[in-house]
């Protein structure tokens, strides 16, 4: 007896052996992590309530300083191109295990890590801000997980009424005065799953990003890490528009969220996400890869 | 021998289709005849992907009034889509669970299988895309539907129910959803004293009959039809909701246009359905009638209608009566139950 216990220990042992080894010649999948650094300009940025003295402040193009208590975003679509420019989804289809809310606030939500992703060497990164129209039903049997995630008291990235998710949430004060700043983003279009010609009204908020690498992540042996700078700079001082925010319930007044329906929201959508042709970056860049 | 064996074989054959065939026939579901109305609009598509059945209205009528829906099982549907008020709930805004105010008037509910759009924004084209908002939302059932099929899921009643409206026990999203557009499209209303008028059963009074040419002429370009309403959206420079959160249409389209438009209501059932306007803003018909009389608010977006005539709908006093007595003539007692 005490001879076979030996004798599996040892054969134990050897199995745990042969396995690390293989892990570390030539696996066939590692992880990647996406590490978001959220930033005014290159500045990461301090969330802090009005009158706070430790939030980072940042001036628009217009002028307006301005500072955030609050904010949020929704990762999904996430795709990594091989050097061959094959194209690698990563659960593309499931949102409890491909998609993510990007919360400041919290930070272990500032890493996402991909796991098993296929041994190559990638140049490139392609990702959704916000969720495609077919995937932004509220479907809670499917994906129960990330629904919890985003309908959490302290997330809050639902919009009831649209039956969908919010893609981002910022909320913020701006002026010397400090006025209220509510900025959400999201999708209104209304059709049936499968059926594009279906969509037959509302906004389309999703944006899909596509980021050259810095330099190839090679997934193998090791497990890279991409740093991904989302600069809300953009957010007012953007390349499709130079936005200056209004207090009131108006047509034109967009600093609370009477305009994310308004045409003002897809301005909003276009400087964050890019307008899906001439700019496909957005906010994002990515500003190293750690091998 | 072989001929006895085959015979029992094919009785025993038999007898297993024909308990096959009882069991189907034990789930007989009869689609229900929704009886269309003359000169009504046609059928929203939808409808016929969800054509109502006996056990599927059934069904939906049941969880219509299920206060599990709500996360303190305090408010059902039927909480603020009240039948004899045409399902609306004589509020200036919705009230949801713990006195939770909503952003809007409840809408009545009939016709809606007649309807292109559903809420005051329009926001759904599909019925069965509805139920799902006033369960989620905070101001109003603050639930979310797996919390909902977990409180009804051991129910015996409804394990009879889904399963005669849908074949077998299983509770699913789509099923709560569909059952409930089912009974939601059987709610039509057609037996108003207006409705027995055009079928030459009785006639308007003298004033119904003024009051119907004043609408013909000063209301039934929006109005028209026999829903009373040309499904458009418009603003009509009624007074503004304040709240940062309303856009009117423009929530859901995004285009400039469409700000603070809402559209175009039915004015079935009318007399039952007050207060009136996107949040209660009139408590009567007559103060909806004196505004337009008055003069209503300027916006960029303005309703031509409105623009083209001095921003007002100018009426006496003579044909403000006359036409409250004929819009009450659209009150159906057989509908509301009264």
């Amino acid at each position: 007896m005490q001879n076979f216990k030996k004798y599996l220990l040892l054969s134990l042992a050897a199995l745990a052996f042969v396995s690390c080894s293989d892990n570390d010649d030539n696996p066939a999948a590692n992880n990647v992590t996406l590490e978001f650094n959220n930033t005014f300009k290159s500045t990461t940025i301090v969330l802090g309530n009005a009158a706070s003295t430790s939030a980072t402040a940042n001036t628009s193009a217009a002028g307006q300083v301005h500072h955030f208590s609050e904010l949020k975003y929704v990762i999904s679509n996430i795709r990594l191109v091989k050097d061959n420019g094959d194209e690698v989804p990563y659960n593309v289809n499931d949102l409890d295990k491909g998609a993510t809310v990007i919360d400041q606030a919290k930070t272990a939500s500032l890493s996402y890590v991909l796991s098993n992703v296929p041994s190559a060497t990638y140049k490139q990164i392609k990702f959704g801000l916000g969720i495609k129209a077919e995937q932004n039903t509220l479907d809670q049997v499917r994906f129960p997980n990330f629904y919890a995630l985003a309908g959490a008291n302290d997330t809050a990235m639902m919009w009831e009424w649209g039956s969908g998710y919010r893609f981002t949430k910022i909320e913020g004060f701006y002026g010397t005065d400090n006025k209220t700043m509510s900025i959400h983003t999201g999708s209104t279009v209304e059709g049936t799953k499968d059926v594009p010609s279906s969509y037959t009204q509302g906004v389309n908020a999703y944006r899909d990003i596509t980021l050259n690498l810095t330099t190839n992540a090679v997934v193998g042996s090791k497990a890279p890490k991409i740093k991904i700078q989302a600069d809300f700079d953009k957010l007012l001082s953007g390349k499709t528009n130079t936005i200056t925010l209004s207090t009131g319930t108006g047509m034109n007044d967009n600093a609370t969220p009477n305009i994310h329906t308004a045409a003002q929201m897809a301005k909003f959508v276009d400087n964050l996400g890019g307008n899906g042709s001439s700019d496909i970056t957005g906010m994002f860049s990515v500003t190293a890869v750690e091998n | 021998m072989k001929k006895i064996l085959g015979f029992v074989i094919a009785i025993l054959f038999l007898t297993s289709c024909n308990s096959e065939d009882s069991e189907m026939l034990a789930i007989d579901n009869p689609e229900i005849d929704l009886k269309i109305p003359a000169d009504f609009p046609e059928l929203n598509a939808f409808v016929s992907q969800n054509k109502p059945t006996q056990y599927g209205v059934e069904l939906g009528e049941k969880l219509f009034s299920d206060k599990r829906f709500s996360a303190d099982n305090t408010i059902s549907c039927s909480s603020c889509h009240i039948q004899e008020n045409a399902f609306t709930d004589q509020k200036t805004q919705a009230v949801g669970i713990e006195g939770r105010i909503g952003l809007r008037n409840t809408p009545s509910i009939q016709n809606l299988a007649f309807m292109k759009f559903y809420n005051w924004d329009g926001s759904k084209l599909q019925l069965e895309n509805q139920p799902l908002v006033p369960i989620i939302t905070h101001e109003e059932m603050d639930s979310s539907i797996l919390e909902v099929m977990g409180k009804i899921k051991n129910d015996a009643v409804y394990k009879d129910l889904f399963r005669k409206a849908f074949g077998d026990e299983n509770i699913t999203p789509e099923r709560i959803y569909k059952s409930i557009a089912q009974f939601e499209y059987t709610l039509i209303s057609a037996n108003s004293k207006y409705d027995k008028v055009k079928r030459k059963e009785v006639s308007f009074t003298e004033s119904e009959l003024k009051g119907y040419q004043t609408f013909q002429q000063k209301c039934a370009s929006c109005h028209e039809g026999e829903l009373f309403t040309d499904q458009s959206f418009r603003n009509i420079g009624f007074p503004l909701n304040t709240d940062t959160n309303e856009a009117g249409r423009a929530r859901v389209t995004g285009i400039a246009a469409d700000f603070m438009s809402f559209r175009v209501p039915t004015l079935r059932n009318i007399e039952y359905t007050a207060p009136y306007g996107s949040f209660g803003q009139f408590p009567t018909l007559k103060s909806v009638l004196d505004y337009f009389d008055n003069g209503v608010l300027d916006a960029d977006n303005l309703d031509p209608i409105f623009k083209e005539n001095g921003k007002r709908i100018p009426l006496t006093e003579e044909e403000k009566v006359n036409l409250i007595a004929f819009m009450k003539t659209f009150s159906d007692a057989t509908f509301t139950k009264r």
